[in-house]
Formats: structure tokens, sequence, C-alpha cells
């Protein structure tokens, strides 16, 4: 049962500790047991109190704990609770709770019993301004022990008590393994690990420190943890919501992040430029491009003319924004606010305003960002030839006048002889004919008198001669229809085509293409005498709205062969469908051949000037966010509705932490950079607590697996306590310290000997703390998606290290008013570039990133989850990536066959195999050859997990 | 026990039971089984289900007290009567559609929620509010909270398998199937008769042999592996879901196999039908009744897909020419929806599997400005049940005379959800996820059970 129970664990490793507590267990007791045992109970029954933690570790009347941690056979708790005390059945006079419930306690007692619960008394309901997370640092001398490093004897002395000890060092392997991947996300290679094998023999402290030094240097330092960041800031490279849009100008931005990290930019500037590069940097792209954190969220471009909608619409998209800076650097849930005072933590619903006022400016889009001398060199490059560009436009006007009005006079003088083009039925009628390819040319629409691209067709009908006249045009008759059309649902090929003209139908329609010509093959000879057209949706009213524009220059011609057209009718004669059709026929036919020369000249000069500006390279746009000083003040919304305003709000600090930090309010019409600059300079002062314990603690997480805060973004009531408070408040203080740079602080946590102990499992220990939350090892851990795609990638010698620039994707992008997003089933070298380079599209599904969770980037993505499922199995099996990539590692070996598996695992794991694996892996080998054998070993869970 | 246990043994428990998030019912459950029908596009409620002889005798006049309404596309016209008469049906006399002339004759077993209303007019955000109660994507569907509240009825096939059109997914297409913060297992498997499962197949170059000789060889490195790493769960659990995709390579294949079933059965379907597009989502019903068959626990079925360049083309936005949109999407749908039900209904399944109909929201009773078709109504539209626990020929509320807005027993996706969670048993305020600060909920933190309808 146990290891059933771990697994569980293991597979929903984001809802251990607090968050189960909550879930499962603090309801049950809430319902079952405070009626009698709580501090509310109108009389406590045994002396026990079951409302706090400290209640059921002081015991009842018997004065021993009710629940042991890590020991649920031992939890009197449970065994009440199960019946199995002869005189104690809890709770009374009622059956077993079900097994499930029962079950739920075994797991949290298992786990060590977490409870957030502190205080002596009654149980906090929600937190107020005394709540942990909302004090000034408060950092102490750390706790006295035998380890010289600070960070070593706070887990020492959390662990004591517990009657714990850390782990010995960790064998070079695995530390070198765990710090790589853990700095760079990339597995180190076979003659790193042995070089530092090496040297770590002579002198582990020497070798450990420039291990590190090399790493923090190196550019996969920005790769890594730049990715993490991306998930904190739900970095996403399409718009999400229906349309869903690709954006391929924000990758800018994930450059930035890249760069940043690298030159260990201080995170207050980098917060700064998050939330103001504009303002602090401008004309300066590199700083700027910061702000494409306000819109890298998903957002609704769907055009809406209701009033109220738009409203909704709006105030969602303001939501994303105030959502992700309370919970990227402030760690509140600002967002639950948003209709009332916050239920939990002590947060106004005037405080989600005002940071709203600071956004109140924002709106999704690109700007280009550009230097002044790149926008002088611009200038300088375009002003001539859009001078040019004018003079020649001015040129072919004054020509076009004179040859329109000589068009006009003559058309008021040709009487037209027939009826307007009809869309809803048009008829010609030529002398017999017979042929078997009919095609329709169209010159003009009724939209446009110069082309008839665009317009659309519902049916063409070709008409036989003679009596019992049928349509020879179907489709059902033999016809083949050919002609381009103007737009595509690439997933349903059938939509919009010419076939549809001719199916019979009058519902659907050909949307026109270019050239606009429709050429119709019958299945024989046929002799014709007559062709209609219509383009017309049925249904009792039928306006150019919802048809679309109609051909109505044309001709209708026939072929023997197919190469030479003879016209057999056209729309010679009749009324042009306006003045500028009718003059633009007539164009055709009056130019003198001086005009003729003329125009074609300056359409040449034209088209070479257009040639030369579309040829300057144009200043960057980056989707970084367009800013406007907001029209109207901004007011509270009751009930969140933006129907219904409140009281006007000011950009201000919000009051959450008025009585720990120095705020400001600045005039509901401050300019809107300032709105933002001044909140950015409040989130980054040096007295402003929560961003350095969030930073400090997302550093922790991405170390060690699981932050000393378990839920990242969340440091208020409902989010987890701190596993250790004090730790936390120092690593807060070493990182203002250090100028809220991180290199220092990671430095100083690789360093320590928590961190390089071994991952070495101790079941005595483990009964005690199964999740090594107290850090008596260092826990193992699964690959996030990108690193394990990297990693196939890098031991198989396929890796493009290439680093910046527009991404590689792993689908294929379609557009027919919404995108829709295909995952590539052949994807070649020109993805094998790290994945933080992907692409990344909402909604989409990638095969092997999505398959081993890769968040959907709709909300920030503090903590990745972590599951396990038979569709990973399927796609690290089948999929095309892992055949080519097996293929690829197994060409790198030579030898006979012994040395060919040696240079195998060498290869994918860093190691020599023992002899019982060199003798497991010889006949798969000597059978199916070694790109089997790479497939194998591509799937392992060695490949996968790291110590 | 630990030890003694198999990996495929391990996978079954594993799937089976603790992935369920409440596996003790708060409620006697009805239903096992959810068979979600969706119509995306916003099928109209006024020309398929909600009979409006008031919209008929005043057709053409100006809607009272809204002649100058802006909806989603612009301005409303006056009242347009629907170009399909109603007819009575079934025992109940509900009066029906006479586009759907095979739905008609489920009516009985059928309970109309005629009061709808959403929050949104948008494609997008109303879809995905229909399969997880939030405008704004990112939240997990109905389907993916089932499968975390209940886990799996199988250990072969996906727990969630949702079923897109040929034309195309729905608006905001994936997000209306995904777990969103839930962990990934609980997201639906895409499938289609037209489309197997992604990767499901060994590679044409690697032989039944080689394939087993790997896979013997996997399992004994991974082995050896676990041994040397003890108090590492995850990495048994990860052999277990090896033998898990074994498995799943025999099932699903044969799942999809549409051609183990009798003529009679593809004729009652219509799933070779001279309209392809008829034909192919015909196959895709027959597919959902042999996934259900297996134990699957939700599918969602989809007939049309989104937006597109021309409305109402795709699916069923008739923005302009409803006659001529409808004309093209109704018979599509009808036939093999009513062959699905028939066939539930005759094979007994309907004790067990809860069936829904959903649409993003309804359609104006006015004509849009200049046009034949309905604009956007989120204010009224009509979604049904049928099956497991569901009371037949039976309405819950009702819209007023024209079907413009939902005026009696106004219902909300919450309380169509909080409804659909009771019939399974679950209580829809009790089933909650730990997620950015708050427990979220499938009903957030609205929803009223829709006790009228339950059997």
């Amino acid at each position: 049962m146990l290891g059933l129970l771990g697994a569980a664990r293991a597979w929903a490793a984001d809802s251990a500790g607090i968050a189960f507590f909550e879930q499962k267990i603090r309801p049950v007791l809430a319902e079952q047991c405070y009626e009698c045992h709580s501090a509310q109970a109108k009389k406590l029954k045994a002396g026990l109190l079951l409302d706090t933690k400290a209640g059921w570790e002081r015991g009842g009347d018997s004065g021993t704990p009710v629940v042991v941690p890590g020991r649920p056979e031992e939890s009197l708790l449970l065994r009440a609770m199960q019946h199995a005390e002869p005189d104690l059945a809890m709770p009374p006079k009622q059956p077993r709770l079900p097994e499930a419930t029962l079950a739920d306690f075994v797991t949290w007692i298992r786990m060590g019993a977490p409870d957030p619960r502190d205080g002596g008394g009654a149980v906090a309901r929600r937190a107020d301004k005394s709540w942990w997370s909302l004090q000034p640092l408060r950092p102490a001398e750390p706790p006295a022990g035998p380890s010289s490093d600070p960070i070593d004897r706070y887990i020492d002395a959390a662990l004591a008590p517990q009657g714990l000890t850390r782990n010995p060092p960790a064998p070079a392997r695995e530390l070198v393994r765990r710090m790589t991947y853990d700095v760079t996300g990339l597995p180190p290679t076979p003659a790193e690990v042995a070089a530092f094998a090496r040297d770590y023999a002579l002198d582990p402290a020497r070798a450990t420190e420039a291990l590190v030094d090399r790493l923090l240097a190196s550019p996969q330092y920005g790769e890594q943890w730049g990715r993490h960041w991306l998930d904190v800031v739900r970095f996403g490279e399409s718009i999400g919501f229906e349309r869903n849009v690709i954006i391929d100008d924000l990758w800018p931005f994930r450059d930035y992040v890249i760069a940043s990290l690298n030159a260990d930019k201080p995170f207050n500037r980098f917060i700064v430029e998050h939330l103001a590069g504009d303002v602090v940097g401008k004309n300066d792209p590199a700083v700027e491009v910061g702000t494409a954190f306000l819109v890298a969220g998903p957002y609704d471009d769907v055009s809406n003319q209701d009033v109220a909608a738009k409203k909704n619409i709006r105030a969602a998209t303001l939501d994303d924004l105030i959502t992700a800076t309370g919970g990227a650097f402030l760690g509140l849930t600002l967002n639950c606010a948003r209709c009332h005072h916050h239920k939990f933590d002590p947060i106004p619903t005037e405080d989600y305003y005002r940071l709203r006022a600071a956004f109140e400016g924002v709106t999704h889009g690109r700007r280009v960002l550009a230097t002044p001398e790149e926008r002088v060199r611009f200038a300088a490059a375009t002003a001539p030839l859009k001078k040019a560009k004018a003079a020649l436009e001015t040129e072919k006007a004054a020509l076009d006048t004179v040859i329109d009005a000589r068009a006009k006079a003559e058309l008021a003088a040709r009487l037209a002889t027939r009826h307007k083009v009809d869309p809803l039925l048009t008829e010609e009628r030529f002398e017999p004919v017979r042929t078997r390819r009919l095609r329709f040319v169209m010159h003009a629409s009724t939209a446009n008198p110069r082309s008839a691209g665009a317009s659309r067709l519902t049916e063409f009908e070709v008409w036989s001669a003679g009596a019992d006249s049928r349509n020879v045009a179907l489709a059902r008759h033999g016809t083949q229809a050919a002609g381009e059309k103007s737009t595509t649902a690439e997933d349903f090929a059938a939509a919009y085509g010419p076939q549809l003209v001719i199916d019979g139908d009058f519902g659907e329609q050909w949307f026109i293409g270019s050239p606009a010509v429709l050429t119709l093959t019958f299945s024989r000879e046929e002799t014709v005498d007559r062709i209609t057209f219509r383009n017309a949706k049925g249904g009792d009213i039928n306006d150019e709205k919802s048809r679309g524009a109609t051909p109505c220059e044309y001709e209708v011609q026939v072929s023997a062969d197919g190469r030479e057209w003879r016209t057999v009718a056209s729309s010679e004669g009749r009324e042009p469908w306006t003045l500028a059709h009718g003059v633009e026929r007539l164009r055709r036919t009056i130019l003198t051949p001086e005009e003729r020369r003329q125009l074609t000249d300056l359409a040449s000069r034209l088209g070479a000037v257009e040639r030369d500006l579309k040829a300057v390279p144009p200043l960057r746009e980056v989707f970084a966010g367009k800013f406007a000083q907001p029209a109207e003040p901004t007011f509270v919304h009751k009930g969140g509705d933006p129907l219904k305003p409140g009281e006007p709000v000011v950009p201000a600090s919000p009051a959450v932490l008025a009585h720990a930090v120095v705020g400001y309010a600045l005039p509901a019409d401050a300019p809107e950079g300032e709105r933002r600059l001044a909140l950015a300079r409040w989130i980054t002062r040096d007295d402003n607590p929560l961003p350095l314990r969030v930073l400090a603690n997302r550093v922790w997480q991405y170390h060690f697996g699981t932050g000393l805060v378990d839920t990242p973004s969340d440091f208020g009531f409902l989010g987890g306590v701190p596993s250790h408070p004090a730790l936390l408040d120092y690593l807060a203080d070493r990182l203002r310290a250090h100028g809220w740079r991180l290199k220092p602080l990671h430095r100083e946590i690789l360093l320590s000997a928590t961190y390089r102990q071994s991952g070495l499992f101790r079941p005595e220990a483990a009964r005690v703390d199964h999740e090594a939350r107290l850090l008596w090892r260092f826990p193992p851990r699964r690959l996030s998606a990108e690193e394990l795609r990297d990693t196939m990638l890098a031991v198989s010698g396929q890796l493009d290290r290439r680093m910046g620039g527009p991404g590689f994707r792993l689908y294929k992008f379609t557009q027919n008013n919404v995108c829709t997003y295909f995952p590539l089933d052949e994807p070649g070298p020109a993805t094998y570039r790290r994945a933080v380079y992907h692409q990344n599209a909402r909604a989409s599904v990638v095969d092997v990133l999505s398959d081993f969770d890769f968040p959907d980037i709709a909300f920030s993505a503090p903590r990745r989850v972590n599951t396990t499922t038979p569709l990973q199995a399927l796609t690290l099996l089948n999929h095309r990536f892992t055949l080519d990539l097996a293929r690829a590692l197994a060409g790198r070996w030579h030898g006979d066959a012994a040395a060919q598996v040696r240079q195998a695992y060498t290869d994918v794991f860093q190691r020599e195999p023992t002899a019982a694996e060199l003798a497991a892996a010889m006949p798969l080998f000597a059978t199916y050859g070694p790109v089997a054998l790479g497939r194998a070993l591509l799937n392992a869970n060695e490949l996968l997990y790291v110590e | 026990m630990t030890t003694g246990l198999t990996g495929v043994a391990l996978a079954r428990l594993l799937v089976q039971d603790l992935f369920a998030a409440g596996a003790a019912p708060h409620f006697p459950p009805k239903a096992k089984q959810v068979l979600q029908i969706f119509c995306p596009g916003g099928a109209s409620h006024l020309d398929l289900w909600d009979y409006k002889p008031m919209l008929e005798k005043y057709h053409g006049k100006p809607l009272p007290g809204a002649e100058t309404e802006v909806t989603f596309q612009g301005k409303n016209g006056n009242l347009m009567k629907s170009p399909w008469a109603f007819a009575p049906a079934g025992r109940s006399g509900k009066m029906i559609s006479t586009l759907l002339p095979h739905m008609a004759r489920h009516v009985d077993d059928m309970a109309f929620i005629h009061s709808m209303t959403s929050r949104t007019n948008t494609h997008g955000p109303g879809c995905i509010a229909m399969n997880t109660c939030f405008t704004r994507e990112g939240f997990p569907s109905a389907g993916a909270w089932i499968s975390y509240g209940l886990g799996s009825l199988n250990d072969n096939l996906p727990t969630f398998v949702s079923i897109q059109d040929l034309r195309g997914e729905p608006p905001n297409g994936k997000a209306n199937w995904g777990n969103g913060f839930l962990p990934a297992q609980h997201q639906a498997v895409a499938l289609a008769a037209h489309q197997p499962l992604r990767n499901l197949g060994r590679p044409a170059e690697i032989s039944a042999a080689e394939e087993v000789a790997t896979r013997d060889f996997l399992r004994q490195a991974n082995s050896v592996h676990a041994t040397a790493h003890p108090g590492y769960d995850e990495l048994r659990a990860r052999m277990a879901a090896y033998e898990l995709a074994a498995k799943m390579q025999l099932a699903a294949p044969a799942v999809s196999d549409l051609s183990r079933e009798p003529a009679h059965v593809h004729a009652l379907y219509g799933t070779n039908d001279t309209n392809a597009l008829k034909a192919a989502y015909a196959r895709n019903c027959l597919l959902s009744r042999r996934l259900l068959e297996q134990g699957v626990r939700y599918v969602s079925l989809y007939c049309a897909s989104r937006a597109s360049a021309v409305d109402g083309l795709l699916n069923w936005d008739a923005h302009k020419t409803l006659k001529a949109d409808y004309d093209r999407h109704g018979p599509i749908f009808d036939q093999p929806t009513a062959a699905l039900l028939t066939d539930l209904k005759q094979r007994g399944m309907l004790a067990d599997t809860l069936v829904l109909w959903c649409t993003e929201f309804g359609r104006m009773p006015t004509h849009q400005d200049g046009t034949a078709g309905r604009d956007h109504n989120p204010d009224a539209f009509t979604t049904w049940m049928m099956g497991a626990g569901v009371k037949g020929g039976v309405s819950h509320g009702a819209t007023d005379d024209f079907g413009r807005r939902s005026v009696q027993d106004v219902a909300t996706v919450y309380d169509f959800h909080a409804t659909v969670l009771r019939l399974l048993g679950i209580d829809h305020e009790k089933l909650t996820y730990y997620h950015n600060g708050t427990n979220r909920r499938l009903t957030d933190v609205h929803g009223h059970v829709l006790e009228r309808i339950l059997a």
C-alpha cells in the first residue's frame, strides 16, 4: 500500500502538503469534528482541539499527540475514525466516514501531516495585516551549528527536532549532472563528467567552485533560467482566445529575458523595465522591449458592437495584466479583489483598481523599437524615395484625368443596349458552339472596377442548345471546374473552391482568386448557346453585404485544345455597374498609342520606386504594447461589473502593504507612463519585503524542486506557509545585499552542503519526511519538457546551439479568420534548437513538449505540474523525433558490438555500462542493430530523471 | 502488497482509483458516463427547439421596446420567424422544428432547458464557458474535472475523449477540452473516425519482434534503475505507463474500427451518406457509442467547427443567411445524432450514460440589419439532457414570447454543470482544486442543481 500511495503522490506532485490539507483534511475536520473539538465548540470534548495544529500536537486530556506525522498506524485521530480503537469511534454515533476520506487522512499523515493552522487559539479564517509575508524582512543571525555555511545551519536546525540529518556529499557524477541540468538545462558531456570526477577527487571544494563558476558564466544559464521566468510571466506567442492569431514579433522579449539573466541584470531594474521600459529607456530598444511583459498574456480581439460586451472584454484584458503583475512580482492574488474585498487576504477591492489605474492606458499591439540613429537613418533612406513616388503619382493622376474625361464623354455617347449584371441571375446568349471547354474570364467585380479578385459566385450554369436545354456544367454530369480561390480553410479543403459553382446547390460560394478565371471541362463535347451565373445565397433578404461582390465585367470563351481561346460572349453592351466600371471598360479601347506608352512607362517607374522602398529595412516593430493617456478616470467596478462604476480611484500603491512600505498616490489624471513607473518603483523599493521574498523563493524552488513556500506566486492565506521562514528571510536579505542580482545567490545555494548532498534514499528518514521538504536528501526530479527534448538532441549530437532570433515551430499553422495549430509529424533538423526557442502558441498541442507538461500559457505557470501518462510513452516510442535521433545517436558509435554499447551508455548517461548492462544490451544490439538500442535508451528512466 | 503487484495491476489501480479526487460520491450516482454533443456557432434555439408562435404572428414587425438594439455584429432589423415550421412530436407533443425530423422522435426522453443564459456574446469565450464555466481560457473542461473527480472506468483507453468535426476544431479549439491547471492526464485525448490517436501506432520501420525485444530490454533496464533508486515511486509509475501504452495500442484501434459494425447499424447512422460531412459526423457518432461501450468516461462530440471567413459556413453561426446555412447543418446533425440516441437506448446504455446537448449561446428573434440571419443572443438559449437520472419529456424554464430573453427559472452554465455533477454523484461545491490562490471549482462560485429535470 505504501508504494501505491507514494506513487500517487509523485503523480500529482503539485497537490502536496498544504494544498492537500486544505482540500481534503480541513473540510472534514471542520464538518465532522469542530462541533466538539474547536474553540467554537459549545462544550469542548476530551479537551481536544482540532482547529489548530497545536491542538492535535498537544493532544486531548491524555496529553499525547493524536496525530503522529508519518505514522498513521500510531495516530489516535485516525484510529478513532477507523473505529479501530475499542471504545473510541469517531465521529460519534455515526457509521464510519467513507473509505476515501479515511484514505485521505492516511495519505496526509504519511506526508508528515502538513497543517498551516498555527496560532494557539481560534483558527484565523483569513489573513490580516499581521500575515507573515506582509511583514518587513526580519533577517536574523543564522542558528548555531557545526557548518560554516548559514544555509546549512538553517536546514540543520529544522532537521534536528525531527531526528533527521543531511545526507553525505553526492558522488562526483551525480553532482555534476545535477548542477549542469539545474544551471543550464542540459546534460554535461561525457568529457565534462570525466574531467569533473578527476578534479573532484583531487580537491572537492575547488572543483565544485570551478564548476559553479563555469556554469553560471555559460550562456546556457540564461536559456534555462530565462525559461523559468517566461513561465512566471505567462509568455505565449499567440493571442489566445477565439482567433488565437500567432505573434511573430514577441521573440525579442524572450531574447531580452535570456540576455538580462546572462548579464545578471539586477532584478529590481528588470522589473522596472517590465512595467515601464518605455519610460526609463526611451529610444533604447534593449530596455523598451521589457514592456512586452504587459502584453504577453492572452486577450480577446474579436470585434464586438455590443457596448457592455466591449467593456467586459476590456476589463478582462486589463485583469490579465493585474493578475500577472500581482503574481509575478508580489506573490499576491490581487485578481481575487476584482469583485469584492479579497476573501482571505487584507486586499481591499480598491487595490485592484489602483493597479488598473496604472495600466489603464495599455493596449495590446506592436510599436517601433528603434534608436534615434536608426530612425534618422530610416528617414534618410526613405524620404527621397517617397518624394519620387509622390511625383510619379501626380504625373499619373494628371494623365488619368485626361483619359478619364475622354472616356466619360465617349461613354455618354455610347448607349448601353442591355441591362446591368444582376447578381441574383445574369444570362449571356451566344451562337451555338460545340466544345468540351468553356471558361469565364472576369475583369471586374461590383466592388472593384479593375479586378474581379475576391468577388464570389454561387453557381455557374452552361446550357445546351436546342429543345430540352439542360445545364451541362453540373458536376454530376462529369464536369470539372478549375480556378483559384481567395481564401482557404486548410483543415477543410473543400471550403471556398470553384467546385461549389457547379454543385447544383445555391448555398456555398466560390471565393474567386487570382487570376479570376473559371475553367470548365465537360465530360464530352456539348453544343451550348447560353450561360447563366448567380451570386445569391438564398433567403428572403439578399444583399451585397452578405453575398459579397459579384463579377460584372467578363468574357465567355471556348477552346478546342485548351490553349487557344475564342470569345463567344461578354459584358460588352451591358450598362456598366458604375460610371467607374464604364470608364474602365472604355479605357481598354480608347487609349492612344502615346498614352499607352506613357502609362506603361509610369507603371514601371512606380513599380521600381515601390520596390526600392520595400527594400529599405523597416524599423523593427515588437509586440511590446501601445500606450495612450486614458480618456477617463478609473472607478471601482461594483461586483466586478464594469457597467456599475463605484468610487473613483487614483493610480496609487496598494493599501495591503501600507503598514510596511512607503506608498504613493498620483493625481487621477497623472501621465500614463508615470503611473506604471511609480508602481514599478514602489514594487522594487528595498523595503518592500514581498518581491524579495517571492524572488528568493523562486530561486530556491528551481534549485530544489519545491520552494520554501510551495505556492510560489501566492504568499497569501491560501498559499503555503514557509517550511523555513527564517531561511526565506535570510535569502531575501542576501538578494537585497547582492543588489537584487541572482548569480551571487545561486552561487551561495549551489555551494551549500545542503545542495551538494547526495540523493540517497533512507527509509527511516522518509518515514518522517517522505517528500524531503526538510532536505535530509537532495530530492530527485524528472526533467522538464524542455530539458527532456534538449537532452535527447544533445546526447545524439544533434542540438543546434544557436541562440536568439525568431523561434522555430513544432506545428503547422493555418489561418481562416481564426487560427489552428496542427502538430508536426516530421520535425526535421530545423527544429533541433533548444526548446526555449520554440514559438509557443497558446492552445496548441505539440509532441514531446505538451506530453511532458509544458503548460498551456493561458496563466502564469509558476510551478510545473509533473504527470506520468501512457501518451508520453507512445510519443517517445513512436514519434519521428525519437526515431530520427535514435538513428543519429547510433551513427556516432564505432567498433565492435561491445565497444558500441559502451559508447551508447557513455553518450546517453555519461557513464560506462556495468557488465550486467553490457550483457543485457548485447542481444538487442546484435539482433536489431544500434538504432534499436538508441531508441530504447532514449526511452529509459535514467535519461529522464536526475538526482 | 507493493512488491507483489505487477506493473499492469499497479497501473490499473493507479488509473482507476488514485486519480480520483473525491472517490467517495457525495450523492448516489445516477450516471457513470457522459456523452456531450456540442453544436458550435451558437445554434439557434428559435429554429431548433424553442417554439415561439408570437414570432410567426409578428414576423416583420419591430421587436417591442428594442427597435434600435445593437448586438454583437451591429444593428438589428425586425422580428423574423423561423424558416421552418414547428410540429408536435412524441407523446408529450413537444413542438420541434421540422428541420430535425429524426431528433423529434426522442423528445419524450429529453429534458429541455429553455432558459439558458451566457455571460458572453462571443463564440470563443462562449464555447469555453459552456465547457469550463469560465469565459477566459486556462480553466479545466467539465470532462477534465470529471476525470479528476471520478477517474477512469477502463484500463486501456483514455478517460476523456474529444471528437472533432471533419470541418475542424470548435471556437477556441483545444481550450474546450484542456485540463487547465489540473494535471495533464485529465485532458481529453483528441480522436475521431477520420483522425486516429496521435503516435499510437508502432512505426512502420520497426518489426513486431523488434518492438517486443526493445520493450523487454527497456523494462529490464528500468527495473534495475528503479531498484537502485528506492523511494522514488514515480520510476515504477512510468514503467507502468509503458505497459498501459501497450494495452492502449491494442484497444484504441479496435474501438475505432467501425468495420466491425453490421451494415444495418451503418445505415441507421448514415455513415455512407453521399453528403461527405454528414457521413463523417455519422462515423463520429458511431465511434462515440463504441467508446462509451468500452468505458470511456466522458465523450465530447462536436458537430461543426469554428467561425470562418464566411459566417455560418463551417458552423451554426447563421448571421446572414439562416435558411441556406441551416439547410446545410441541420441534415448533417439530425439523422446521425438521432441514430446514436436510438442505439444507446436500444442497448440499454442510457441507464448509465448521461447525454448532453450544448451550444455557446442562442440567437436573436430579429434578423440582422440588411440580412436574413440572426445575431448572437447570450440572453436566451436552449440545451437539453437525457439518459441516466434525467426525467424525459420535460422542460425547465422559458424565454419570453419572442425568445429574446430567458425569463422564467433562468439557468446558467453553472447550473447546467452543477446538475451534471449531481447526476454523477458529485456535489459541485465540493469538487475543488487549489490553483494560484484559490480552491477552484468547475462551477466557480455559482450554480444550483436544476432539480426539476432529475428523474
